[in-house]
């Protein structure tokens, strides 16, 4: 226990904090410009100043710790007067435009000018000039302003740890430039902006239009990018958007974005907004009224189900929807329709590997804290780049490696490239050899800890690799794997971050279940990548063919009953098609409708010209989405729904937590469960539902999972799993799980042909992003990334373009050149129209977990024509 | 009651007195003024219908710091800007609903620029709200007509505050940069 005295307030701490912590414990303002809370101290502004007995000079709060019997006073003359002379030394340097300044109103500098500061100054030297930098197309840079405070550096150095930026010169000429030079060449989280006390690093996006006080309303809403889920706050004036901003220290990621979050946000705003329904007549699709359509949709859909049965309709939620929407949506395909042929994209690695481990651990074990990252004593990453596809969450891993924490990673994760204690980079495709090899090591140095024997039966058949093979297989040095399995040997409670690649493989089951156990193992938290913002959602609210709503197997007839009788409809007990064998029965002609709200589905799964051909086939294709994508350009019916900002409702995000989402503005069109309750009224089914709570209620009621959960609980801080519900509680069922014969993997990759893989960018991770403006603006357009020697083969340089060609397709991509990525393959974002990865990939199906096997994608690369 | 209250009251005296004083102001001058006939000179500082200054160059002296919108006790000044081609702050509307107007010039004062003043016009009664609700052009014809020439820059020298010679700064120093104040 320690007292301070402070102010004359007594104060008793238990741990030694800072001066500054101690008084802002107890409600004493000391006064800032350096300090950041989620920033180490640097004690260079010197507003802190205190004046501490026994200790002659005055000492910076924020750096000097407390110590028993301390007496500190923070407002005495003496430190007002020492505050003010700092002041009046800033601002001999600054330019004092506070009326065009866009900081003006919330910078730090101003108030405590006005608060402490001197009204003139002593100082004719004149002042420094610094043009400002339009040079990016999102950041503006006025280094007049600047006060050298170093919270951006420190932000971007040890926080995004993107390294970025510096400051440059010395003494008053010193201002901060990004490395790149005038343009940022960066991950673009824009954290430095939001640490910067001044005006001298701002957002373009609401540049001279914002001021503090012409915010009408704040809406705390969650980022609609992917599923970390992440807290921001939509500023309203009037009726229109201001900006899009987090607060700091709020949400899980207490007030840090990644570039989706920070700027992605005016979609809403875009130009390929839809405002009215359409219906094609003559090949074309016009603009009707509502009840058009409405009565338009639902008589074409009792005609088909009359017609073929309901067998041949089919229904595909999308990963952006609320769980409102998709709730009511699988009830009226379910219930209504009378068609279990539900799915959504989730169904495509995300909800396969949850149930393969929920299948061996219990449901729920997926469900962990992103914060408890950083808390682990080791991270293992695996099938996917966390900080392109789930940035936030990524950080976490970034922040656990400065503190020292080992950081395992297999495969291309170039944005750990310096976060990572041993990178192992097998050759492509063959990782499952590589896990093996470290699952028949850790066997001999783990201890099984006796909990679950069936499992730990099947682990122990797994035969062995040894390190001479994989060495062999993988291309990977024998002492490489040997540090990782000491490294991952050493952990007791290490984190397992796994992305989706490692799943869509032929072998994805094989490396599933060697993940399983490698977990079991070391007593690992598993965290899955998720890269929609509802991801989850799709899988609580039973948006998946064989699962109801809570995640309850459509099997299960106790449940399916009780389902039926709560909301009066029957449901049929067959498990529906998958989202593939949808797409493919499309194609054969045995679906003959579909149904989708808010997904992409051209774009967003692969070989899209074999899923236009599908959709071409149908008679009837609902596509109720906020903006026109290539997938409401083949449909017959369009509804426009309302987009995020301009709804409410609640995210389920990758730790299951459920995050309420405000609205901030009026849009043109209706919620997606307004426009699907008004086609089944049309149904003769009448949902009766008023408003958002009846739905919720209606969950509450048939989801044991989200047992009387209410949107207090949603919109108060924590709703974290597994709420007030209960899980399924089964045993382990193994089933199914057979042991792999290691006999297959010893197959290597020709070393003569190019694969394609496909690269989630950090920028365009799907279709959305190219919807918004700022994001297109960083990033205009889709780039591959191939290795230099494969480069120079195809005698292509940087920023030449490349055709890529399959039996599906060919597409031409600029090129850039990337060291860290093996010889053989190329690396293809699929984000653009028409010009990604899924244009020229083909693909079958994993038999067990039923998603699709994107490996092996053998290409054809040449140098395109010169373009203009 | 008194006797001579009594008697107060059965002759009527008050009545009388009043009547007395009656007929002696009917041969005194009167002291209202015949508005609208007749018309007074408002005092210097009056404040009356708002204008927004007009530079000599023509266009508005107003920056869109929105420092009048921030003090304005009813809320009735809104100001939207947006950036120019050239990255300068354009004001695209300047608005002040003036039926909610309190006039209490804290506007005026606000104001960094003097871009913002009080006239003393005071004759703008007007049969719609609508006609009251004034926009930037609206708000610079004012200037013209009530304040324009002389008139408005003995105003500033008289009322604005804080006085321009506040704001002393050495040569070069960039106070309120960019910004021509002078006008
Ligand atoms: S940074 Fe702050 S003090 Fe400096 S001009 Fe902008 S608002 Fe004024
Ligand atoms: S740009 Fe801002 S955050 Fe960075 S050093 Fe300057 S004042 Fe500080
Ligand atoms: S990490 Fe995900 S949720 Fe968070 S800001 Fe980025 S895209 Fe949005
Ligand atoms: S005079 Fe006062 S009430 Fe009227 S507009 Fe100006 S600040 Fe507002
Ligand atoms: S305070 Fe003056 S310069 Fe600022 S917006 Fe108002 S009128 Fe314009
Ligand atoms: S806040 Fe302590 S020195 Fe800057």
């Amino acid at each position: 226990m320690i007292t301070v005295t402070i102010n004359g307030k007594k104060i008793t701490l238990e741990k030694q904090v800072t001066v500054l912590e101690a008084a802002r414990s107890a409600g004493i303002k000391i006064p800032t410009l350096c300090h950041h809370e989620t920033l180490e101290a640097f004690g260079g502004c010197r507003l802190c100043l205190v004046e501490i007995e026994k200790i002659p000079k005055l000492q910076t709060s924020c750096t000097i710790y407390i110590t028993d019997g301390m007496v500190v006073h923070s407002e005495t003359e003496r430190v007002v007067n020492a505050r003010k002379a700092m002041l009046e030394f800033l601002l001999i340097n600054h330019p004092l435009d506070c009326p065009y300044c866009d900081k003006a109103g919330e910078c730090d500098l101003q108030d405590l000018a006005a608060k402490y500061g001197p009204t003139t100054g002593r100082f004719a030297e004149g002042k420094r000039t610094h043009p400002e930098s339009y040079d990016d197309p999102v950041i503006v840079r006025n280094m007049e302003r600047c006060i050298s405070c170093t919270r951006c550096v420190r932000m971007c150095d040890k926080v995004q740890g993107a390294s970025a930026i510096s400051m440059v010169n010395r003494t008053s000429k010193t201002f901060v430039e990004p490395f790149s030079g005038k343009r940022y060449d960066c991950e673009y989280c824009g954290n430095c902006l939001s640490v910067c006390p001044v005006g001298a690093i701002m957002s373009r996006m609401y540049k001279h239009k914002y001021r503090p006080w012409y915010i009408d309303k704040n809406i705390n809403t969650i980022c609609s990018y992917c599923g970390v889920g992440c807290s921001v706050t939509a500023q309203v004036k009037g009726d229109s958007l201001v900006r899009v901003v987090p607060e700091m220290g709020k949400g899980l990621n207490k007030g840090l974005l990644c570039v989706r979050g920070r700027f992605g946000y005016d979609y809403v705003n875009s130009s390929a907004r839809l405002k009215t329904p359409l219906i094609r007549r003559n090949g074309e699709l016009q603009q009707v009224t509502w009840s058009e359509a409405f009565k338009y949709a639902a008589d074409r859909l009792r005609d088909i189900k009359e017609r073929y049965g309901s067998e041949a309709i089919a229904g595909i939620a999308g990963g952006r929807c609320a769980n409102e929407d998709i709730y009511i949506f699988q009830k009226f395909i379910r219930g209504v329709l009378g068609s279990n042929n539900i799915d959504s994209i989730a169904n495509f690695s995300y909800a396969p590997a949850q149930r393969f481990f929920e299948r061996i651990f219990g449901q729920g074990v997926t469900a962990n804290s992103i914060q408890g990252i950083s808390n682990s004593d080791g991270i293992f990453v695996v099938g996917g780049d966390p900080t392109s596809i789930n940035p936030i969450l990524g950080l976490q891993i970034r922040a656990a490696y400065q503190q020292g924490i080992p950081v395992i990673t297999v495969g291309d994760t170039p944005g750990l490239k310096r976060f990572a204690t041993c990178m192992l980079k097998p050759n492509p495709f063959t990782e499952t050899a590589l896990l093996v090899s470290l699952l028949s090591e850790l066997k001999v140095k783990k201890q099984f800890l006796g909990g679950n024997s069936s499992f730990e039966r099947l682990i122990n058949n797994i035969s062995a690799l040894s390190m001479k093979e994989v060495e062999d297989i993988c291309g990977l040095p024998t002492d490489n794997i040997a540090s990782a399995v000491n490294m991952l040997s050493n952990m007791t409670n290490p984190s397992i971050v796994i992305g989706k690649d490692i799943l869509q493989r032929t072998d994805g089951h094989i490396n599933l279940l060697l993940l399983s156990a490698i977990m079991y193992l070391i007593n690992g938290r598993v965290y899955l990548l998720s890269e929609f913002p509802n991801e989850q959602g799709l899988v609580d609210m039973g948006c998946l063919p064989d699962m109801l709503p809570g995640g309850r197997p459509i099997e299960i007839e106790s449940f399916k009953k009780r389902y039926e009788e709560i909301v009066g409809l029957n449901i049929s007990s067959t498990h529906g098609l998958s989202l593939s064998g949808i797409i493919e029965n499309a194609y054969t002609g045995k679906i003959k409708a579909i149904q989708i709200i808010g997904e992409n589905v051209l774009s967003n799964i692969p070989d899209s010209n074999y899923v236009g051909k599908a959709f071409s086939n149908l008679e009837l294709l609902i596509v109720q989405d906020s903006l026109m994508t290539e997938t409401a350009g083949l449909a017959h019916v369009v509804l426009p729904s309302l987009s995020w900002l301009e709804r409410k409702g609640s995210y389920t995000n990758l730790e299951r937590r459920m995050q309420f989402m405000g609205k901030a503005v009026e849009g043109d069109g209706l919620e997606d469960w307004r426009i699907i309750s008004e086609i089944s009224k049309m149904l003769s089914f009448d949902m009766g539902y008023k408003g958002l709570e009846d739905i919720l209620s209606e969950i509450a009621r048939v989801s044991p999972l989200h047992k009387d959960i209410t949107y207090n609980d949603i919109s108060g801080d924590e709703c974290i799993w597994p709420y007030k519900g209960e899980p399924l509680r089964h045993g382990v069922s193994l089933e199914g799980m057979d042991v792999p014969d290691i006999g297959s993997l010893l197959k290597k990759p020709a070393k003569d042909r190019v694969y394609a893989v496909f690269d989630k960018e950090l920028f365009h991770p799907d279709s959305l992003s190219r919807k918004s403006a700022a994001i297109s603006s960083i990033s205009p357009e889709p780039c591959s990334r191939v290795n230099r020697a494969l480069a120079d083969r195809l005698s292509v340089s940087e920023g030449d373009y490349l055709n890529i060609s399959t039996d599906a397709g060919s597409i031409e991509m600029a090129v850039k050149i990337d060291e860290d990525i093996p010889e053989n393959v190329v690396m293809i974002p699929n984000n653009f129209e028409g010009k990604g990865i899924f244009n020229i990939m083909q693909w079958k199906l994993n038999p067990v977990l039923k998603c699709p096997v994107l490996d092996g994608n053998e290409v054809k690369l040449k140098k395109a024509e010169a373009r203009s | 009651m008194t006797i001579k209250g009594l008697a107060k009251k059965i002759f009527l005296i008050e009545i009388l007195k009043g009547m007395a004083l009656t007929l002696k102001m009917m041969f005194t001058h009167a002291v209202t003024r015949q508005y609208p006939e007749e018309k007074r000179e408002p005092f210097p500082g009056f404040r009356g219908l708002h204008a927004l200054v007009r530079k000599e160059d023509g266009t508005a002296r107003c920056v869109g710091c929105g420092l009048c919108a921030a003090i304005c006790p009813s809320q009735c000044i809104h100001v939207y800007t947006s950036e120019g081609v050239s990255h300068e702050k354009i004001v695209d509307r300047y608005e002040i609903e003036v039926s909610r107007c309190v006039y209490c010039a804290f506007c005026v004062e606000a104001c960094p620029f003097r871009a913002v003043v009080l006239t003393d016009h005071f004759e703008y009664a007007a049969y719609t709200r609508d006609d009251l609700y004034m926009g930037k052009e609206k708000l610079l014809s004012n200037w013209d007509r009530f304040m324009a020439g002389k008139k408005g820059n003995e105003y500033f020298e008289k009322f604005w505050h804080p006085l321009s010679s506040d704001f002393s700064a050495s040569g070069n120093q960039a106070i309120f940069k960019k910004i021509n104040s002078e006008g």
